[in-house]
């Protein structure tokens, strides 16, 4: 029979993922110290090591099974690509809906102080996403440093807002230029990089502009960070209950009962404007020259050359324009928490924005949020989990490697099409 | 008589102790397909490297006489070659931006004036006039060119799905739309069938009669090099070994021996 011999390599299959999944979790898990009276004493754990490693066999069975199966139907298959049609002809429609349910989220009935935290956390995520999709997905430069602007972005605010005092609206632009500046600075070195080098590199400059952070205490505080950072105000009304004298604040002002949940709504429209600017501006850019050519300079490099691209302004455009726009997510961040320590920016988050940016689908707007919900909303709801939810974290990426290896919407749509020209 | 287009000028071309061009002087005209033959690794695609500023070449000189101007093509480095000194080339495997479609394929050919209309993103961002019209002025140069091969009809399909021997000619035009003065094809025929390779002919006849374009072109199909070359250059280990018409290259006895084959 055939489906003997194929059944025969899955279990071999399945035998296998056990070997690995034992040297991984033996060690890690299966041992663990404790000190008891003097000295450490190694306690194993067989139970729990037994547990993961059959539970990491019977779930490489089922998925080759399950394979086995996509030759005749496929359910996830079908699903997954329905999906992915339907966008492709309904996506405006989609996006439509997507954005005025945005806009009524924070009132609707199931939404608490919670739910728009996290709602805002994501927003930031996406945005962040949207900004590094121009550099990785568009230009095809993977930056695993991404959160170096961000922290940039951060800092310059921070700074600028705790000394000279300066409004929100003066100081989000600055934050965005010098986290563009910063991005040029970064590009410089790396032309020449490609591929996994270009990473390393760009990795490096990350934890560079941590430790920096760290240690300029002069400036920076160091890693007790800058506190007392200025809140958003509505237009020159600040949210607080007691106005200064001769001051109105927000409440006051509109004649409401002070609570908190204005401030949030605030930051949540004010995030929703920010990462909405950001996408309205890649959409635009996406169709011109520059966009263009960043994304043939992903294809071919050399062909790009051979028709008269320059490829170091062309680069150098995607990481000051993709840097911008992590400054500004990072000036939002740090308006928000009133508060900014190196700890905000470690490698984790640039990780977190990159797996958004290649499980959302290379270049794909639209899977940027469905990818940064999926993540950020599945590490949320397990949080009782407290530090395990990183499993929770780590199981939301393997499931879409398996169902989606080339992102959730990989789909590419031309950014000009002779159809539409000649109508 | 016409004049030349490019004057290749004791051009020699070392990789440490291996010498790839010793000492090659020819010319090419305009309005004339000028072909390069030769034996694999005599050197042919190291001329076009040097001559489109992928290669620095040890020493020698490479002139383009346009029509007000002479430009030393050694000065120029990299994507400037196809940008200022307007020089295109075509690479031996195709070189396309497969995940882009067709036309924008063309497009990005067309980037530098694109670029400048667009005032360098920020009328574009904008949306303004100035910007469309140039765009669509860019979009139509880029149909005439696939109305030309007969491909308009898959402008918007990727341009890695289409057929080999579409790839190449969309390659050619891609190349075309740069607005060249001399063109380089390196290999256009290779993986063509017959069909194929003879509408490959009319197109670069017609580039070289209506565009007023040079043409240098690298090839071992001899059905095209015979069949189209006004100027033939014979290469083999780095040296020339022979410079004429295409008709006396095949008469020619030293080329036979060294490429062409004698018949059994």
């Amino acid at each position: 029979m055939k489906n003997s011999s194929e059944i025969k390599t899955i279990i071999k299959d399945s035998l296998f993922t056990g070997l690995i999944s034992l040297a991984l979790f033996g060690p890690i898990v299966g041992l663990k110290t404790s000190s008891k009276g003097q000295g450490l004493f190694v306690t194993p754990h067989v139970g729990i090591v037994v547990l993961l490693v059959t539970a990491c066999i019977i779930g490489r069975f089922l998925i080759g099974l399950n394979s086995l199966r996509k030759k005749e139907i496929s359910l996830i298959a079908n699903i997954t690509s329905s999906i992915s049609n339907y966008m492709d002809n309904k996506g405006k429609h989609v996006a439509i809906t997507g954005f005025l349910f945005a806009i009524i989220f924070p009132f609707l009935p199931f939404t608490d102080r919670y739910v728009l935290d996290v709602s805002i956390m994501i927003l930031t995520y996406i945005m962040l996403g949207w900004g590094l999709n121009i550099v990785v997905g568009l230009a095809g430069l993977l930056d695993l440093g991404y959160v170096a602007f961000y922290a940039v972005g951060a800092y310059s605010y921070a700074l600028i807002a705790t000394t000279f005092g300066w409004s929100f609206w003066i100081c989000l632009p600055l934050a965005g230029l010098f986290a563009g500046f910063f991005g040029i600075l970064l590009g410089f070195p790396v032309l020449r990089l490609r591929g996994d080098y270009l990473a390393i590199v760009t990795l490096g400059f990350g934890e560079i502009i941590r430790i920096i952070l760290i240690n300029w205490y002069e400036l920076t505080n160091g890693p007790d960070g800058i506190t007392d950072i200025p809140r958003p105000s509505f237009f020159g009304l600040p949210f607080k209950k007691f106005p200064e004298e001769g001051e109105s604040s927000f409440h006051t002002f509109f004649n409401l009962e002070y609570s908190t949940m204005h401030r949030i709504i605030f930051l949540y429209y004010l995030i929703l404007v920010l990462a909405l600017m950001t996408n309205y501006f890649t959409l635009r850019i996406r169709k011109l020259p520059v966009g263009r050519a960043w994304e043939a300079l992903r294809e071919d490099e050399i062909a790009c050359k051979s028709l008269g691209v320059n490829p170091t302004n062309t680069k150098l455009t995607a990481f000051a324009i993709g840097a911008t726009f992590g400054g500004f997510a990072g000036a939002f961040f740090a308006t928000r928490s009133a508060f900014v320590s190196p700890e905000s920016f470690t490698f984790i988050e640039s990780a977190i924005i990159v797996a958004i940016v290649v499980l959302g689908g290379m270049g794909s707007q639209t899977g940027v949020v469905l990818a940064a919900i999926f993540l950020i909303g599945i590490t949320e709801i397990f949080r009782d989990l407290e530090q395990y939810r990183m499993i929770a974290f780590g199981g939301a990426m393997v499931l879409i490697m398996i169902f989606k290896p080339k992102g959730i919407l990989s789909n590419r749509k031309p950014t000009i099409t002779l159809k539409n020209y000649l109508k | 008589m016409n004049k030349n287009l490019l004057e290749v000028e004791n051009l020699t071309m070392k990789f440490g102790g291996l010498t790839a061009i010793d000492d090659l002087s020819f010319s090419a005209k305009d309005n004339e397909i000028t072909s390069i033959i030769g034996p694999n690794g005599a050197g042919k695609t190291t001329v076009f490297n040097c001559l489109t500023g992928f290669y620095k070449p040890t020493t020698g000189e490479m002139i383009l006489h346009k029509k007000n101007e002479t430009i030393a093509l050694k000065k120029f480095t990299d994507y400037k070659i196809a940008y200022k000194a307007k020089v295109a080339r075509t690479f031996q495997n195709i070189r396309l931006f497969s995940a882009m479609s067709v036309l924008e394929n063309l497009l990005v050919a067309q980037h530098n004036e694109l670029m400048i209309a667009s005032g360098y993103s920020i009328f574009g961002i904008l949306n303004l006039k100035r910007y469309k019209d140039k765009e669509k002025e860019a979009v139509e140069k880029s149909k005439y060119w696939l109305d030309i091969i007969g491909l308009t009809n898959r402008a918007d399909d990727n341009a890695g799905d289409l057929p080999y021997g579409d790839q190449r000619k969309l390659e050619i035009i891609r190349a075309m739309c740069t607005n060249p003065k001399l063109l380089c094809l390196d290999e256009p025929a290779a993986g063509l069938n017959p069909k194929e390779s003879s509408e490959l002919n009319k197109l670069l006849k017609f580039i070289k009669t209506e565009k007023q374009t040079g043409i240098l072109l690298i090839e071992h199909d001899m059905s095209v090099v015979m069949g189209i070359s006004d100027h033939v250059v014979v290469l083999n280990y780095g040296k020339k070994i022979f410079e004429g018409t295409a008709k006396d290259t095949r008469n020619n006895k030293e080329v036979i021996e060294a490429y062409l084959g004698v018949e059994e």
